[in-house]
């Protein structure tokens, strides 16, 4: 009973944020996990299908299409931009002259929205005017001059383009930080050992700060996973679904043709995919881990 | 110690006052390297200044002489998209919809977030254990995946095409990750001072509000700074719950962007000035709050 009494208060303090997450977050997603076994059009009834919407996600094309293409996604735009974002993190760091302005030039752009990101490349992207082929034209190079997102067998490649162009002064700015909390001390004695730039990398600072880059590419991974914005505005998932993702055909199925719970099935997959990965990642990274 | 970084001014303590050659001084690879850091900086920053550009030019110019500059900074194409008179899109009113609920998410995020965080670090009481762990696990739930019931519920509240509704779902996606940050903060608050406050009869609420909020300012607008950018930027939910051109908010109607025909002689001038619009406040607060942006970001990193 005492007992109670002093936890009341708590309680209280907890309530709004468990309420707010209880109904926005909890039992929205055990309402997709339900609807994922119907069929309904939004309105009217719903009718029970069992795992119908599963089977049938196992034979469609663009589902198929969705979920490699996110994979493709989360396999790509992470792997270059943490590589990147390390060979940045190395060479800006140590107060090396001129530091800051390459920080914040690389850093600018993650600041910015995806919608901005995505209409900005877009355009420069279009086939007649557009920038990239202004320049391949203007330097003599027309037979590089590309259908940028309208040739399926470029367009994906384009569209990841984006997303690393954004972001790569992420991981660059988080290893940076990782980078520069390295004792000096050690960095002494590698440097009484005789050690070259070389064997500094890759035997002393790439070990060390091995938590923040599993960390980050973890991240890196689920975002890629998740793009949505940038196919929206870019390319629509096409042409001939070349740049389908699962998040933006969720959106179609649902959102635009109607098909609330084959729709719901397509979320509850990529709720396992996502939800895999940041499991792994939330169970295996401490805060502790990134201490010297 | 993660939320330090937070919260104090230098982390970078190993590197005071160190050499400013950087690791490459004496390497034969420096050339190389310097000229790889140019090409890259010039690479992101060139499609910004690009941007920018772009909305003092007039279509022509912008399809036949890309890399040219502008012949005159007329603020004009900024009025029109502004005001929307001429364009039919209105992005005054649109800036204002993502200030309104940018803000509005921030207070009630924060408010929520630090009274859950406070109460899970300093209270005893069954389930806080449990709490932890499902907010944990809430980080890894895609939002995606909550949209389609989202979408019936904030419909059944009758707060579709509302501000209000879109600020309810932004507090709720934003609060799990404010809330373990905020609850490790408070974790490492000396409690003595709150000791005292309620040896002198202060109630746990009183406390919190006369005590700890006021000392924890710097950590909470840290959180607010960190929360802004995705706010800002947040397209998936705006575009299911927004139906409505005159509440949607500005990556919403940049995404939509489709001037009424035969209006204007200028389509793309002004779709770049739609969008330095979005863009410039996020530049011009980068560069205020810089250093707490990057600590912000690497703390989050950490988690």
């Amino acid at each position: 009973m005492r007992n109670l009494k002093n936890a009341l208060p708590w309680y209280l303090f907890i309530a709004p944020a468990s309420l707010m997450l209880m109904a926005l977050m909890a039992y929205p997603l055990f309402d997709t996990l339900r609807l994922s076994l119907f069929k309904w059009g939004g309105l009217g009834p719903q009718t029970f299908v069992g795992m119908r919407n599963f089977s049938k996600l196992l034979g469609d094309e663009i589902f198929w299409r969705a979920l490699s293409n996110s994979f493709i996604f989360a396999i790509v735009v992470p792997f270059v931009t943490v590589s990147v974002g390390l060979f940045l993190g190395v060479a800006i760091s140590r107060r090396m002259k001129g530091w800051q302005v390459y920080r914040i030039a690389f850093f600018i752009p993650v600041m910015m929205s995806g919608v901005v990101v995505a209409t900005l490349w877009a355009n420069m992207f279009e086939f007649n005017h557009g920038l990239f082929n202004t320049v391949l034209r203007g330097i003599g190079l027309d037979g590089l001059a590309q259908n940028w997102l309208g040739d399926r067998n470029v367009a994906l490649m384009s569209v990841m383009l984006v997303p690393i162009w954004q972001s790569v002064g992420f991981p660059m700015i988080v290893l940076l930080a990782a980078i520069e909390g390295i004792p000096q001390e050690m960095h002494d004695a590698a440097t009484m050992d005789g050690v070259n730039e070389w064997q500094r990398i890759w035997g002393l600072i790439v070990p060390l700060i091995k938590p923040v880059l599993a960390s980050i590419t973890m991240l890196s991974i689920i975002g890629a996973m998740k793009v949505f914005d940038i196919v929206l505005v870019m390319t629509k998932g096409g042409p001939a679904f070349s740049t389908q993702v699962l998040g933006y055909y969720l959106f179609e199925t649902a959102f635009r043709s109607g098909n609330f719970g084959y729709g719901s099935a397509i979320a509850v997959v990529m709720f396992a995919v996502v939800f895999a990965v940041a499991y792994g990642y939330v169970k295996g990274v401490r805060i502790e881990s990134v201490e010297y | 110690m993660a939320v330090d970084r937070l919260t104090s001014q230098r982390t970078e303590g190993s590197v005071e006052g160190g050499k400013t050659a950087g690791w490459w001084a004496g390497s034969s690879l420096r050339p190389i390297i310097y000229g790889l850091l140019v090409v890259g900086a010039l690479i992101q920053v060139y499609p910004i200044f690009f941007l920018l550009m772009n909305t003092f030019k007039t279509d022509t110019q912008i399809l036949n002489t890309p890399f040219s500059l502008p012949t005159n900074f007329s603020l004009a194409p900024f009025v029109d998209v502004w005001t929307g008179e001429r364009t039919g899109m209105f992005f005054g009113r649109y800036f204002f919809n993502s200030v309104i609920v940018l803000a509005a998410t921030l207070v009630l995020m924060l408010a929520i977030s630090c009274l859950c965080g406070y109460a899970m670090a300093r209270g005893q009481f069954p389930g806080n254990g449990t709490l932890h762990q499902a907010l944990l696990l809430s980080l890894a739930v895609p939002a995606h995946a909550l949209a389609i019931p989202l979408y019936f519920f904030v419909g059944s509240l009758g707060l579709r095409n509302s501000l209000f509704g879109l600020t309810l779902v932004y507090a709720a996606l934003g609060a799990p990750f404010t809330i373990i940050l905020m609850r490790a903060y408070f974790m490492h608050l000396p409690v003595e001072l709150e000791e005292a406050a309620r040896i002198d009869g202060c109630g746990r609420l009183g406390v919190f509000l006369r005590i700890v909020v006021p000392i924890s300012r710097g950590p909470i607008a840290g959180m607010a700074i960190i929360n802004i950018n995705w706010i800002w930027s947040e397209l998936f939910f705006s575009l299911i719950l927004m139906n409505k051109a005159d509440v949607r908010t500005l990556p919403l109607a940049i995404a939509l962007y489709k001037p009424a025909p035969m209006t204007v002689e200028t389509v793309l001038g002004l779709q770049y000035a739609a969008m330095a619009i979005a863009t410039i406040p996020v530049l011009i607060l980068f560069f205020i709050f810089q250093r707490q942006i990057a600590s912000g970001m690497t703390m989050g990193a950490f988690k």
